[in-house]
């Protein structure tokens, strides 16, 4: 090229160099463009954490709810979800007046808008209400609003009017005395929560599986046969006795329930509708207006506490997601147990007992494009092959009596975990190889020289070395499946399972059962559910919950790689 | 560790000692040696051989797709000889009897699995026998027309009961494992209950349709409306040659159970001669006669207008000297297929092509014609009533099964009873047996098996004519809301998705990785670099879901309000930057230096929230200016093509503007810049900026008004009507995915790069501008190609980003604001509503296999590629 550098540097003859630069040579604007796309990945990185984060962190705070008049004189009362800029179609613009509409000109017909939840979905017929900014007249805060979140209908925004305490009907309460009542009332229904959840469904699971019992012993023995007839009589006695211990617990729970009716609270929507419910039906309330800093903490810290440990309510709009977090860590638990294995086993093989060649690294190959084959193939060879195939013989084997109604013929934890540890194998063989190849030779070669087997050297001495190196490969595995959904949507993975894989029946662990996932619940609670807008603050606050996993697990691994790299710098010699 | 061991005990002894060793390895160490050399042997062998039976389970899995069908069993059963021909075969679905209709109203059933004779009640015909004769495509609403000008509707059906096990009846003979009989009725055991199986007759009242004493010739029968108010539809031909539609509509009084019936008559104006008519067909609502000559002239009459009946069309379906020698509809009435007397077979239905020729503007058009022929000439079709399967029998016997669609001959069942050929042939109702009558009265069934009728390479590959479409088409339309309309498995629009989503997001990730890469490697110092390369590796760890859903919840309504900004911002962000670039060469050579490094990022940073403050102020503006208001109705086909050109031609006119100007700006002009003082040199290169930004500018705005008059419009091809959930959103979701593995992996090429390159160059006198791009670039370029491919290879085979942010259309459709569908968001979506080994759910692993296939291959040459380089570069 005609670059000017080389040209003056050709001659023989000593001649002035010139040491200013020539500008076009540096590049100036590539290196802009180039260092701003640098800019822009970062930015986007950086932009998109700081927005889950904030946004997740942020739902869960108190809002204030104000009371806004519209120019055409419509009350809302509502927090202020989200603000956005948009283009009115000419009818929306047609109640404003003349002054909105010549701003809206101005502005090139951008207009901004809030929207505002104002809850109240059984008396309204929806949740939320969009108010642009130049229909306000006016925005107030009153100190007795309250916002109140229900275990049905979603939250309730208004004025408590009356508190009736079997029958000491209180008007106007203060806010000690709501809650002083309310915690009286949660006592309460959680008592019959034990009921119903624990003692009553315990029983239904005893006759459930005398009846099954009954079924066995007829295919065992053939219906009709001496055993299975003794095996149903046994069953009857059993399942009266159940009965009238269902009787018993039933009678307790309806007497408790009409107790609890009688504690109730009147409330008073924007509008003057007014609701009267079981105090116990209130989950969270509070004067949205009037709380002092510690107060919004503790609410704020609460609705942490119950995110985190209750079961989904409302179509899994609200409530908890302790189901989803639960399946999320056991199925990563079940992954690793079952990929450390095979993973390391794999590698050993590669690294130190195949005969090193074409062959071998073809096979090395590979094993590095498996991890970039599509999660979702996977996730089809593990319907196919371990649902449907692996599962439907497991069924026919052990579980006949529940068929035709499958046990493990259909997804569930097990076949789910074991998904995604053949899609997270490659990983793992691959970063235990290269753990096993950055032991130094000199170390195994000592260890033979000193009379060890090669077992012995590779149990003593290599893998301790690479430990590290393959534990990073392992919480990669781990990291990624837990954020991977596409596979599990097929082989295991439900909207709502109630039921953990680990409880208090017998035998604990339920591997055979579909559970929930973290990625999965963010997928139908954003996507299917009925009111997406209603859902998304738990979608957020999920996402949120899951990107720290994942980045925490991440960040670990880094971790344990630094000390690795910093381990074999000593260790070499 | 085992240095320590090992050197201890050394020192402690005095050299001149001889000390001996125990040479003998113990046994248990050999043996645990032995066992794990072998157990890691067969367990990594194992491993690798599960991994790899992927491949071959999705292969096992789909691979029944492209089979035929099988003939499981074949019986053979003597009914004895008949009176008169058969007109009809039925059978029930569960196989248990099988029933011969013949033209005097005499059934013959029998029981399927021994032949044995069943009782069963006749129709009393009053003596007569019928000169005509129809049924619905199901079979069970028959009708028979008479010599004296009368017809007669009834009923013949196969009804299954269940009942529970108890009460079924004693003394009942048995006729094999499953069944046994009373004579009359058949009992099916099945587990804890008993299914009876029993022929209902049912026959209407003679009414007269023709003038009494001309013989009805031919006739077709419909029957429809509801079980209070049935609707029967039929025409009858008679022998004077008058072609009559009549509906008898009758209303059954609901306390007597009686019902009236009331008759409505039309006649159809026929030109041809009644005894050369092969075939009448009527459809199931009555607005469609088809009469068929003998010399395959086929008249179309529509009839929706009950009282005034007119000719729509006159089609010739087989070529001179060819007879029809068998005519019938498919399955949902659309189409008709043709049996000549060559045996030859063809599928017709009527296309829309707004013709002048017909009446209607629909042309019956011949779809399918490139069927096998038969050896002899076709004497009966029939069809299935679920597919579009449907069996052909000739004059020699031969009964073959094909498919409509796919043209394809599934079976050939051989040979006939008594070589003068069958007489009544029948597709069992679950597909799963044909049953066909001998004229010597021996019956054949055949037990087939044809799982997949529908699938044929050329099916899910290439385009098929389908049932209502005017042309072949690729279309994939899983699901139908009947079995009337049969489901469309073709991939090419998948695969057109996923390639669409790839390309479309690769568009905007391999600029951003590639730069932001040789940035990361060439000019950023090595402490930022330690911070920067981890955060951007950061992003790769994001859940995919997680970017799916913000993609769709956030970004598309962004994307949608600020749609003419974010256009507009491809364009204003480069500019804004190469004029910051200029603008920093004014700064003195030693601030320039000083801000080098970190400080730099915040000047990109700053000039890069510059250019999306002004897209964002501009695009309202231009939006008004430029596309009429409103960005979305432009796409639609409003206003002014023009515009959009010429924000497109902008960077193909800058770099023409660039080739211009090269003369000028040669290498004698910048010698002289170069002897200038730093800040004039600048000022100049700035100055010269401008003009070349303006002498672009004016010329893609010339070219643009140039284009226009040619009367080019972007508008239809990338650029069209516009979807909030497109492909432009999906680009962004999946690049974000993309960004990091190319920036990774093209880093760590680039990094490979051997420093003592970087150096000669530099010590040549080149710049780091210039090192860069002749000397690193070039070295790295494989290993940037494999960065390329890897990052190909995880676009493909995103799932979760596509099903949430695009609307899942399968659609052939370039257009950047319109949706897709990729193959694996087809897997997700349909799979977990897919049947068991059904024909989806094997198509869905045939899906799962081709991005197998495709990933496979991406990533190998990427790895092959990047594996040379490494090679290569070892060697510099």
């Amino acid at each position: 090229m005609s670059d000017p550098t080389a040209t003056t540097a050709k001659p023989i003859l000593p001649v002035r160099r010139i040491a200013r630069s020539d500008l076009a040579a540096r590049g100036e604007p590539f290196v802009w463009i180039m260092g701003a796309a640098l800019v822009i990945g970062l930015t986007m990185i950086t932009g998109f954490l700081a927005f889950v984060i904030y946004v997740g962190a942020l739902t869960f705070w108190p809002q204030p709810v104000a009371v806004v008049t519209t120019t055409q004189g419509k009350v809302i009362a509502g927090e202020p979800f989200r603000t956005e800029t948009f283009k009115p179609r000419p009818e929306q613009l047609e109640g404003a007046s003349p002054e909105a509409r010549a701003q809206v000109e101005a502005d090139l017909g951008i207009v901004e808008r809030t929207l505002y939840r104002v809850g109240n979905y059984d008396l309204f017929g929806e949740d939320f209400a969009w108010v642009s900014t130049f229909e306000v007249k006016s925005t107030t805060y009153p100190k007795d609003m309250y916002f109140t979140e229900r275990l049905e209908w979603g939250p309730f925004v208004g004025r408590m009017k009356e508190l009736d305490a079997a029958g000491a009907k209180q008007a106007s309460p203060t806010y000690k005395q709501l809650r002083d009542a309310h915690a009286l009332a949660v006592v309460r229904r959680a008592e019959i929560a034990r009921l119903e959840k624990v003692e009553i469904a315990g029983i239904n699971h005893d006759i459930e599986d005398l009846r099954l019992g009954i079924r066995r012993a007829d295919l065992e023995y053939g219906a009709g046969s001496p055993e299975a007839a003794a095996a149903k009589a046994r069953a009857a006695e059993e399942t009266a006795k159940l009965e009238a211990r269902y009787k018993v617990l039933e009678q307790k729970v309806t007497s408790l329930r009409q107790i609890d009716e009688t504690y109730a609270v009147t409330l008073e929507a924007i509008d003057g509708q007014t609701k009267t419910l079981p105090l116990s039906n209130l989950v969270r309330f509070y004067p949205a207006n009037d709380l002092s800093v510690g107060e919004k903490w503790s609410i704020y810290g609460a609705r942490w506490i119950e995110f985190i440990t209750t079961q989904p309510r409302e179509a899994n709009t609200e409530g908890g997601i302790l189901p989803a977090l639960v399946g999320t860590l056991t199925m990563m638990i079940l992954l690793s147990l079952a990929v450390a294995p095979f993973g390391v086993v794999t590698a050993l093989y590669l690294r130190e007992y195949a005969k090193q060649g074409a062959f071998v690294s073809f096979i090395r190959i590979c094993v590095n494009n498996l991890a970039g084959v599509p999660s979702i193939v996977y996730g089809v060879f593990g319907l196919g092959f371990f649902c449907y195939i692996l599962g439907g013989s497991i069924d026919q084997i052990f579980f006949p009596e529940k068929l035709p109604s499958p046990t493990f013929g259909t997804g569930g934890m097990l076949w789910a975990s074991l998904t995604l540890a053949l899609l997270t194998v490659p990983v793992v063989i691959v970063a235990t190889e290269e753990a096993l190849a950055a032991v130094p030779r000199s170390m195994r070669e000592g260890s033979l020289a000193c009379g060890a087997s090669k077992w012995q050297t590779i149990a003593r001495i290599v893998l301790p070395r690479a430990a590290p190196g393959i534990m990073t490969g392992l919480i990669l595995a781990m990291a990624r499946g837990a954020g991977e959904v596409a596979p599990l949507m097929i082989v295991g993975v439900v909207k709502l399972a109630p039921e953990l894989p680990i409880d208090m029946t017998a035998p604990f662990v339920h591997f055979e059962r579909s559970f929930m996932h973290l990625g999965f619940h963010i997928y139908d609670v954003g996507f299917q559910s009925r009111n997406s807008e209603a859902g998304r603050p738990m979608v957020f606050v999920t996402t949120l919950l899951l990107i720290s996993l994942v980045l925490m697990l991440n960040a670990f691994a880094i971790y344990v790689r630094n000390r690795l790299k910093r381990s074999y710098q000593v260790g070499q010699f | 560790m085992s240095q320590s061991d090992a050197g201890a005990p050394a020192e402690k002894r005095p050299a001149s000692v001889v000390y001996k060793r125990e040479k003998k390895t113990k046994a248990s160490v050999l043996f645990t040696d032995a066992l794990a050399r072998y157990s890691i042997t067969i367990g990594g062998t194992l491993v690798i051989l599960a991994v790899f039976t992927i491949m071959l389970f999705l292969l096992w899995v789909c691979w029944p797709l492209l089979d035929g069908g099988r003939v499981d069993g074949t019986r053979k059963f003597a009914l004895g000889p008949a009176s008169a021909p058969f007109l009809e075969s039925q059978m029930d679905e569960h196989q248990t009897i099988a029933v011969d209709l013949q033209p005097d109203g005499v059934i013959k059933a029998f029981h399927v699995g021994t032949g044995t004779p069943i009782e069963v009640p006749t129709f009393d015909l009053g003596g007569q026998v019928a000169t005509a004769f129809a049924s619905t495509l199901r079979g069970d609403d028959i009708l028979f027309g008479f010599q004296d000008g009368t017809i007669r509707t009834g009923k013949l059906n196969l009804t299954a009961q269940i009942t529970p096990a108890e009460q079924a009846p004693v003394d009942l003979r048995k006729l094999d494992e499953r069944d046994s009989t009373d004579g009359r009725q058949v009992f099916s055991r099945i587990p804890g209950q008993f299914r009876r199986t029993t022929v209902d007759i049912a026959l209407d009242a003679p009414v007269q349709i023709a003038d009494a004493g001309v013989a009805i010739l031919k006739a077709d029968y419909r029957f429809g409306g509801t079980a209070e108010r049935p609707l029967r539809t039929f025409v009858t031909l008679d022998a004077m040659g008058k072609l009559r539609l009549t509906q008898a509509y009758t209303e059954i009084n609901m306390m007597t159970g009686e019902g009236t019936t009331q008759l409505t008559n039309a006649e159809i104006p026929l030109t041809a001669v009644a005894a050369d008519v092969a075939k009448i067909l009527l459809n199931t609502p009555g607005d469609r006669v088809l009469v068929v000559m003998r010399d395959g002239k086929i008249y179309r009459y529509n009839t929706r207008n009950f009282a005034k009946p007119e000719l729509a069309e006159t089609a010739q379906v087989e070529p001179a000297g060819v007879q029809v020698t068998a005519i019938t509809y498919m399955n949902a009435e659309n189409s008709i297929i043709v049996g000549g007397s060559d045996g030859s077979i063809s599928i017709w239905f009527g296309v829309d092509r707004k013709s002048k020729e017909t009446t209607d503007g629909i042309v019956l058009t011949k779809v399918h014609g490139d069927f096998e022929k038969q050896p002899a000439a076709i004497t009966d079709i029939r069809v299935s009533q679920r597919t579009r399967m449907f069996t052909t029998t000739d004059a020699k016997g031969n009964v073959w099964v094909r498919h409509g669609t796919t043209e394809r001959t599934l079976l050939e069942l051989p040979g006939t009873p008594d070589g003068n050929g069958l007489q009544a042939t029948m597709f069992a109702p679950k597909d799963d047996g044909v049953l066909a009558v001998g004229k010597n009265g021996e019956a054949l069934l055949w037990k087939i098996n044809i799982p997949h009728p529908e699938t044929t390479l050329q099916s899910i590959f290439g385009k098929v004519w389908y049932e209502g479409y005017s042309e072949p088409t690729f279309v994939w339309q899983s699901t139908a809301g009947t079995d009337a309309v049969e489901p469309k498995l073709s991939l090419i629009p998948l695969i057109f998705g996923t390639f669409k989503a790839a390309i479309y997001s690769l568009m905007l990730a391999i600029p951003i990785a590639l730069l932001a890469a040789i940035y990361t490697s060439e000019f950023v110092p090595p402490r930022t670099r330690a911070v920067v390369k981890p955060v951007m590796e950061l992003m790769a760890t994001l859940p995919s879901v997680v970017i799916g859903f913000v993609a769709a919840l956030v970004l598309s309504p962004i994307v949608e309000n600020w749609i003419a900004a974010i256009v507009i911002a491809f364009g204003v962000i480069p500019l804004v930057l190469i004029t910051m670039s200029f603008l920093w060469q004014l700064l003195p050579q030693p601030v320039a230096n000083l801000l080098d490094g970190a400080p730099k990022l915040f000047a990109y940073l700053l000039a890069i929230l510059a250019a999306v403050w002004l897209s964002r102020q501009a695009g309202p503006i231009v939006e008004t200016a430029f596309f009429g208001g409103d960005f979305k109705k432009w796409t639609t086909g409003e206003g002014s093509a023009q515009p959009f050109l010429f924000l497109v031609l902008i960077p193909a006119s800058f770099v023409l503007v660039l080739i211009a100007t090269r003369p000028i700006y040669n290498a004698a002009y910048r010698l002289n810049l170069r002897d200038m003082p730093r800040i004039l040199a600048a000022s100049r290169e700035l100055f010269g900026w401008f003009i070349i930004a303006a002498l672009s500018l004016g010329l893609a705005w010339a070219l643009s008004m140039l284009l226009q008059e040619v009367g080019y419009d972007a508008r239809g091809g990338i650029v069209d009507t516009y979807v909030q959930r497109n492909a432009l959103v999906v680009a962004f979701a999946i690049a974000f995915a993309e960004i990091p593995i190319i920036y990774t992996i093209s880093e760590d090429a680039l990094n490979a790069v051997p420093s003592y390159l970087r150096s000669g160059s530099l010590a040549c006198g080149a710049s780091k501008w210039q090192t860069t791009s002749w000397i690193v670039l070039p070295t790295a370029a494989s290993g940037i190609f494999s960065a390329i491919m890897i990052g190909l290879g995880r676009a493909v085979g995103e799932t979760m980003i596509v099903v949430m942010a695009t609307g899942n259309t399968p659609i052939l459709d370039v257009n950047i604001f319109n949706g897709l569908r990729t193959l694996s968001a087809n897997i997700n979506v349909e799979l977990p509503e897919a049947v068991r080994d059904s024909t989806l759910y094997r198509t869905l692993f045939l899906c799962a296999l081709v991005l197998f296939v495709m990933t496979f291959v991406i990533n190998t040459v990427a790895e092959l590629v990047r594996q040379r380089y490494r090679k290569r570069a070892a060697q510099l």
